[in-house]
């Protein structure tokens, strides 16, 4: 009995390896001897244990309150009663009843609109920059990506708002220089600027992304081209930014989704005023369901932000196929 | 083999969430039996919130060690922050049934909305058996606590609204000290008069939020109907008037526009404070901060204008002090409350910083000792009594929504981007969408 059990296992043992290692005389020593299906279940038991912080994270923090929003989105729950289904009410009163929400909306496209190109720009520049330096890289790198470190911080915004002061260093500078100085952030046109250069400014987490996009293209194209004649912006062209495609990609659906969600600075820099202009859909979300308790409106904005970021983000996956190059591609 | 390993993952997260949330009911309990123990050893934690300035977090904390020197049997967790945000905490407390024993509450839209859904304790028995002792205190001012006739809050003092002014900026535009008779035109033309001689703005912007109720009341009207279903009154031309005056008031540059009034940190840092406007319209327990803030600056109060500033003034609870439904600790708290309605330690260490004190005897007992701002609140809320109307009551839950919509108009009013008729159409139309729902 035993021999032939042996062999039997030995057969998909063998099998296996042989995928990866080719055949090797791994077989004159056997060490599982014993059922390798309970093992490997066994192994996954283990595994699933090891992971379980994470795994009840996922469901009871993250998953749970997602399914519980779509419920809440549903109804006319206001944080303190029950909720009472009132089907899609909620979606109605937003698209047709809601001024405000359709504010909140345009705010939002723009800030989005404007300042995530500005910052991977800015992130992208920098990252060029900091690439031809090589003496004392790690200490500027750091510098430059501490903006971003602090940068989701309340600390940050608040120092945005004395800057940006009536009284705050901005003025204070043009005064100095002999210019007109302006209320930056009581003007409805300028407010949604000063947040629009607060996010430009936080370029790091994508300026390090960029950077080490760009130490990852292989010296000899530049050596190549250059010996063929080319200046550095034609390289720039047609050897950085094209082999720097899945970066970009990779920032901009980043970036798009932080846009969008943008709290902190509107709420603290500038709450939204003056007139609203600076009313961010997720400050206004933030507004409707804790000052005005009306949770299952604000739950229903969350589904529609949800939805937008999604469309959003297959659309760039989309158009990735045009205009994003991976190494190899035979394209 | 992947779906079942899927299946697995659930099923072990699932198991995993009932073992924790096992665990944390065996805690629970567990803690509730260290609770009682803990009552046993007769002490009884009680948890407490407040909103307000430092000055006010310094101060009721001291009375809250003054109330444990006297009650050794219960200890206080005071928890504190700030207007802004204090609510939203608070709901969010309300929604996880989990708020404190003792909270300070806000007369009109909140203590409606609380009452409306049942989240605080009926004071009427501990009213009743004298564990807080409400003797002699007049009944429009316990009023203002009771809601379908449940006593829901008891009033930590009296306020009103005030017209703070600096009395040597009038002097210096040669204008006699006022004596609460004067009419809006008389206020347009004092102002004027005061920006022309000092260069300063002449009044601080009003801020709608409790003016234009005032401005309507003084007229007979009121901002919402009996039943709090609609705006309290049908002709927009008032709004537009007092849309016009304050747009006027801000062209000439009597009054500051909201660019900076935006910039503006907080009481202490007020244009009064700073001597950059010599009027100022706000509720009468600010005087201490502001009064403390403006150093040697002469600032008075008196009552709001109007002709008929009798019908518009009113006494208004400053704060409420309630207790939870979800308390365990009622009677305790309501302890606690009498301790602050009835002792005089508490009003010499916080002095009006929460109203004029409800009870007649405390004010007597106190009128020798009291600082000069505290001399001038006390006789400015004596003034009110003689001259006010009873405070409207009828704030519907939307009561903040609309608010917030009228702040939103007037600001885009004084901006320039809506006309005053524009303006008041808007707030209409707004006012009944958010009413109607």
């Amino acid at each position: 009995m035993l021999p032939e059990k042996e062999v039997k296992q030995t057969v998909p043992l063998e099998s296996s390896q042989s995928k990866d290692k080719g055949k090797k005389p791994v077989r004159m020593f056997q060490p599982q001897k014993k059922k390798p299906k309970v093992k490997s279940d066994n192994q996954n038991f283990t595994g699933y244990m090891f992971i379980s912080p994470f795994l009840i994270g996922l469901f009871a923090l993250t998953l749970f309150p997602i399914l519980y929003s779509l419920y809440l989105s549903f109804t006319d729950y206001d944080l303190m009663g029950t909720p009472n289904w009132i089907g899609m009410d909620n979606y109605v009163r937003m698209f047709t009843n809601d001024p405000t929400f359709w504010t909140s909306m345009k705010v939002t496209f723009f800030y989005a609109g404007v300042a995530v190109p500005f910052r991977l720009v800015f992130a992208l520049l920098v990252a060029l920059a900091l690439n031809k330096i090589v003496e004392m890289a790690g200490l500027y790198r750091t510098l430059l990506y501490l903006p971003s470190v602090v940068g989701g911080s309340i600390a940050i915004a608040i120092m945005w708002r004395q800057l940006f002061g009536n009284e705050g260093a901005i003025n204070s500078i043009l005064a100095g220089l002999g210019l007109p100085t302006h209320p930056w952030l009581g003007d409805p046109d300028t407010a949604i600027w000063t947040l629009i250069i607060l996010y430009g400014w936080q370029f790091g987490s994508s300026m390090l992304i960029f950077l080490a996009g760009l130490r990852n293209i292989p010296k000899t194209y530049y050596e190549a081209s250059s010996v063929d004649g080319a200046s550095p912006l034609r390289q720039f062209f047609i050897i950085t930014l094209p082999l720097l495609t899945p970066v970009i990609l990779f920032n901009t659906i980043m970036q798009v989704i932080q846009g969008f969600m943008a709290f902190t600075p509107s709420f603290v820099v500038t709450n939204g005023g003056p007139v609203n202009s600076t009313l961010l859909y997720v400050l206004y979300m933030y507004e409707r369901a804790f000052e005005y308790f009306d949770m299952g409106y604000a739950s229903a904005m969350a589904w529609v932000m949800l939805i937008i970021i999604a469309i959003f983000t297959a659309l760039i996956f989309k158009s990735s196929e045009h205009w994003v190059h991976y190494e190899g591609d035979s394209k | 083999m992947k779906k079942k390993s899927l299946w697995l993952a659930f099923l072990l997260s699932i198991g995993l969430i009932l073992i924790l949330g096992a665990c944390s009911g065996d805690s629970e309990e567990a803690s509730g039996e260290s609770d009682n123990k803990k009552e046993e050893d007769g002490v009884t934690t009680l948890r407490m919130t407040w909103w307000g300035s430092q000055s006010r977090h310094d101060q009721t904390q001291e009375i809250i060690k003054k109330f444990e020197e006297e009650n050794p049997d219960i200890k206080i967790e005071p928890e504190f922050t700030g207007f802004d945000g204090y609510f939203e905490k608070m709901a969010a407390s309300a929604a996880g049934n989990n708020l404190p024993d003792i909270m300070q509450q806000n007369f009109g839209e909140y203590l409606n909305q609380y009452a409306d859904k049942e989240l605080l304790a009926d004071l009427t028995p501990f009213v009743e058996d004298g564990t807080i002792d409400v003797e002699g205190v007049s009944d429009t001012v316990m009023e203002s606590g009771v809601k379908d006739g449940k006593i829901l809050g008891i009033p930590t003092g009296t306020n009103a609204l005030t017209a703070f002014y600096n009395k040597d900026m009038l002097s210096e535009a040669g204008i006699e000290d006022l004596d609460g008779e004067w009419t809006w035109e008389d206020y347009e033309e004092i102002s004027t008069k005061i920006h022309e001689a000092t260069g300063t703005f002449g009044a601080r912007l009003m801020e709608p939020k409790n003016l234009f109720e005032y401005y309507l009341r003084e007229q007979g009207y009121k901002l919402f109907n009996e039943d709090g279903t609609d705006l309290g009154y049908e002709d927009d031309q008032l709004l537009v008037d007092y849309f016009t005056r304050n747009k006027e008031l801000v062209e000439a540059e009597v009054a500051p526009g909201y660019d900076t009034i935006q910039t503006i940190k907080g009481v202490e840092d007020e244009l009064i404070v700073r001597g950059e406007a010599a009027f100022d319209f706000r509720w009468s327990n600010q005087a201490t901060a502001l009064d403390s803030a403006a150093g040697d600056k002469q600032i008075e109060m008196t009552l709001l204008p109007g002709e008929n500033n009798d019908t518009g003034m009113y006494l208004k609870p400053a704060m409420l002090w309630s207790v939870s439904e979800n308390s365990e600790h009622k009677e305790e708290a309501a302890r606690f409350i009498d301790f602050f309605t009835n002792n005089i330690e508490v009003y010499k260490i916080a002095g009006s910083d929460r109203g004029v004190p409800i009870k007649e005897e405390i004010r007597n007992e106190l009128s020798s000792e009291l600082n000069d701002t505290d001399k001038k609140v006390y006789e400015y809320i004596e003034l009110v009594t003689e001259n006010s109307s009873p405070i409207d009551s009828n704030f519907p839950p939307q009561a903040t929504e609309v608010l917030a919509a009228l702040e939103e108009v007037d600001e885009m009013v004084i901006y320039g981007q809506l006309t005053p008729e524009e303006g008041a159409e808007m707030f209409r139309e707004k006012a009944t969408s958010i009413l109607g729902r």
